[in-house]
């Protein structure tokens, strides 16, 4: 049975994904995981300079702000926002919810999962955006 | 997509029980990398290296009482291991999508590499904590 499918259908040329808008923006959110990807490695890179000391540390800093990492965490940040404004409305889809027999309306779920991103980050500004 | 999704696993004739593991990483790392990253990538790639953190938000010794925790452990576990599980996930399905390699390979090359590297960066929080 496996041999038969694989004769009726002929394989897909390498770029399917081009012909067609719904298909490039499919691989564009695939794609948002290079540069992320990309920052996990920075932030190994900075662990094992925190675990060899204060010298190493103060390289992986300067290391950070060398332009072509800077711009390509920049690149990362902006891919976890796409990546992250096309996972939230999946949600609403997957999983709808009922509060007292209402569904809740899909724009309230993705709000709350966008609150969400800014809790993170109002949390991240309390343990380090002060002196 | 029934047909392509059979033709992906034509060399596999046992039932596949290790999909559904995967998927939960890869749905796990999403929500992390949707909801945690943008804030981190904001603060440690961006904010950290223009300088714009008040000067001992993450000095050596901040940085390691912060990392070298129990909270640093988890915070390790959902910045670093979940999102690499995610990122495999994606890159051995992209690697399918422009038939790159084999998909057997693929999947044991890139659930290898995100289990390794978690490996590393949990290992790190623990040889900073007893040190």
């Amino acid at each position: 049975m496996d041999k038969l499918s694989s004769q009726r259908l002929p394989p897909l040329k390498r770029n399917w994904w081009l012909k067609h808008r719904f298909f490039k923006l499919y691989m564009l959110r695939e794609a948002t995981v290079l540069p992320l990807i990309f920052f996990t490695l920075c932030l190994l890179a900075g662990m094992v300079a925190l675990l060899q000391g204060a010298e190493s540390w103060q390289g992986w800093i300067a290391f950070m702000r060398s332009p072509i990492v800077f711009v390509l965490n920049l690149l990362a940040l902006a891919a976890s926002l796409f990546h992250a404004a096309t996972f939230f409305v999946l949600f609403p889809r997957v999983m709808p919810l009922r509060i007292a027999g209402h569904s809740l309306p899909d724009q309230a779920i993705v709000a709350g999962q966008w609150a969400g991103v800014v809790a993170v980050a109002l949390l991240f500004f309390w343990l380090l955006g002060r002196a | 997509m029934e047909k392509i999704a059979m033709n992906k696993h034509r060399s596999q004739h046992k039932q596949a029980f290790d999909e559904p593991l995967w998927w939960g990483l890869f749905s796990a790392g999403g929500v992390c990398f949707a909801v945690l990253l943008p804030a981190v990538i904001l603060f440690i790639a961006i904010l950290l290296p223009l300088g714009l953190l008040p000067a001992d938000a993450l000095s050596y010794e901040r940085a390691s009482a912060l990392l070298f925790s129990v909270p640093g452990f988890l915070f390790v576990g959902a910045v670093v291991c979940l999102p690499l599980f995610h990122a495999a996930h994606r890159l051995r399905h992209g690697l399918f999508d422009i038939s790159v390699g084999n998909d057997a390979l693929n999947k044991k090359l890139m659930y290898g590499g995100a289990a390794l590297l978690s490996i590393v960066a949990l290992g790190i929080v623990v040889a900073g904590f007893f040190s």
